[in-house]
């Protein structure tokens, strides 16, 4: 252990989680060692930094984030049969494994332990650090939030992983012999699970993403094919839908929308629908355009937007009340603006928003204030009438749609 | 360890979007008005004028878009796009040229967007809902700004850079809906 330790600390973090799973490791190294050997020798095979990154759980001497780095371990409680397929290497470096294969057995995760490590083998490995390519594109944070759910899942799964470890070391070590095409020992066992290998690998599999810079580390689950290929889809696949949960969140109304192909529809109309707004806007503004008098009280409405974008209206209307005395008798607003007066310098207008801003506007006032801003008394609006009708039933129709969009905003 | 950080790929997280988005609506109109009255205390009262005025609006209300939202593949491909580093550029000439790039892309929607009803039967089921997924994000891409450039060959990108865009589109049309409010 001594010998291993230093090994697995390349880089210069180790956090207590990886000695916690430095000391689980070792505890389940006994079991392990066949398999880890085997295992270790395809690893070996590949990049050093590859094995020394799974050793640390993820320290990997590109150096890395070592909090991320942790997120390498998976939650994988059972063996990947289908892996021996990948480990063509296994026979070559067997001897070669020697002291380092040892000190990297350790570093594997006890879930590895028994599970196989499917970016092992070289193959996997090229795969990986086109995966990686990848993978650096997500953020960190997205990369932190997952390694804390998998920290949890990891130190309950090594639990579990022990008790099974006896089971599947033999079915393991038997895979593997099937995999240096010396006789399959059960030759049921292994049909079967390569049956499930050759399944199309869509179904579940727990993939562990790392964001490093180097590689991706991904294990699959027991039945799954393990070829880089389909590993490193499967890593793609498993981004992707995160992706599209989250545009789901985004997008107004798909929550009961389930495939993929449904939602990319759903985006494409809101994408759609926003620029013909946007295109419709910009012709409104480009006609009103030359009367207008953009005034600095206008700017201070519209800063407040990302803050009470469901209060829009009425932020709208203060400074507007204040400046334009026609204004005034908006019901909803009144007391902002008997507050306001009439000649409002910028600090008026700026409490005025704030007033306004800290009461709650509910939609039904606001469209109420809609109404009779644009239908109520005709000639504060004559100058702009035939225009606002138009404007005023684009923004009611549109209104609640944005309601939601700034509701799912602000929550952001 | 910095070399291999240096050459990382440019990153898009999802993470800075909610950094940015209180400061999008200010950056945002900050540009636009200006732009916007800078465009009405031009001369020339001719007809053209009104087709011209379309255009450099809908060029200033792009260019607002797109430097209110720093940071993204598609807000610097919409960047370029409008303003190709061309040290004095002409704006209505660009912005003409933007929108009828923009309206190709408007145009060459597909009307059907039920799932891959003129596609073959496939193999396997899931061959199919991949192709319809494929048109789609083909699709998605020429709707996004840059989405079929370099930056997003990527899907997870693209996924990425619609998530932001789509927040971007939203709040641009609150902000451009109040500014004709107010006026």
């Amino acid at each position: 252990m001594n010998r291993a330790l230093p090994e697995m600390l390349p880089c210069s973090d180790m956090t207590v989680l990886q000695r916690q799973r430095a000391r689980l490791k070792w505890q389940a190294e006994q079991f392990q060692q066949q398999s880890y050997f085997c295992e270790l020798s395809g690893v070996f095979t590949s990049q050093n930094v590859h094995v020394q990154g799974f050793q640390q759980g993820g320290l990997v001497s590109g150096g890395g984030d070592s909090v991320l780095s942790n997120m390498e371990m998976t939650r994988q409680l059972k063996p990947d049969p289908g892996l021996e397929a990948a480990w063509p290497e296994l026979g070559k470096v067997d001897m070669g494994f020697g002291s380092c294969g040892y000190g990297n057995g350790p570093s594997f995760d006890m879930n590895h332990a028994i599970s196989r490590t499917s970016s092992c083998p070289p193959a996997v490995a090229a795969a990986a650090v086109e995966v990686k390519g990848n993978s650096e594109k997500m953020g960190s944070a997205v990369g932190r939030e997952s390694f804390k759910k998998r920290k949890v899942e990891k130190l309950q799964n090594s639990k579990v992983v022990a008790e099974d470890e006896s089971k599947r070391i033999k079915a393991s070590e038997e895979e593997e012999e099937e995999s240096k095409i010396t006789g399959p020992n059960t030759n049921k066992i292994t049909n079967h699970k390569k049956e499930n290998s050759g399944d199309t690998s869509k179904d579940n599999s727990k993939v562990s993403e790392v964001q490093k810079p180097d590689y991706i580390h991904v294990r699959a689950r027991r039945g799954q094919a393990t070829d880089s290929h389909s590993l490193a889809e499967r890593v793609r696949r498993e981004k992707i839908s995160e992706r599209m949960k989250y545009l789901q969140d985004l997008v107004p109304g798909c929550n009961k929308i389930t495939g993929k192909a449904g939602m990319l529809d759903e985006i494409i109309n809101y994408v759609q629908s926003l620029q013909r707004q946007v295109e419709f806007l910009s012709m409104k503004l480009a006609t009103v355009n030359p009367r207008l008098d953009f005034n600095i009280d206008n700017l201070y409405a519209k800063e407040e937007f990302p803050s009470c974008t469901t209060n829009f209206p009425t932020v709208g209307m203060a400074p507007e009340m204040a400046n334009h005395s026609p204004y005034l008798q908006f019901n909803p607003i009144q007391q902002v603006v008997s507050g306001c007066g009439v000649e409002m310098g910028m600090n008026s207008s700026d409490m005025a928003l704030r007033r306004t801003i800290s009461a709650p506007v509910s939609i039904p006032d606001a469209s109420f204030l809609n109404t009779t801003c644009f239908t109520g008394p005709q000639q504060q609006i004559q100058p702009s009438a035939p225009w606002e009708v138009e404007l005023q039933n684009l923004y009611n129709v549109a209104f609640t749609d944005t309601i939601d969009a700034s509701d799912l905003k602000m929550e952001m | 360890m910095e070399g291999c950080m240096k050459e990382r790929k440019r990153v898009y997280p999802m993470e800075p979007w909610k950094i940015m988005q209180p400061s999008f609506a200010a950056k945002y109109v900050g540009y636009l008005v200006p732009a916007l009255t800078n465009i009405g205390k031009r001369a020339s009262p001719s007809v053209d004028r009104c087709i011209d005025t379309e255009k450099i609006v809908r060029y200033e209300i792009d260019m607002a878009l797109a430097l209110s939202a720093e940071g993204f593949a598609w807000s610097h491909a919409l960047k370029h796009k409008l303003r190709p580093n061309v040290d004095n550029h002409n704006h209505a000439g660009k912005s003409q040229s933007y929108l009828a790039h923009d309206d190709d892309h408007r145009n060459t929607m597909p009307v059907n967007h039920e799932p891959a009803t003129k596609k073959l039967k496939v193999d396997t089921k899931r061959s199919e809902t991949e192709a319809a997924e494929e048109e789609r994000l083909t699709y998605l891409r020429k709707l996004i700004p840059g989405g079929s450039g370099e930056m997003m060959v990527d899907d997870e990108i693209l996924l990425i850079e619609l998530g932001s865009y789509v927040s971007c589109l939203e709040l641009q049309v609150n902000v451009l809906r109040s500014m004709l409010q107010f006026n």
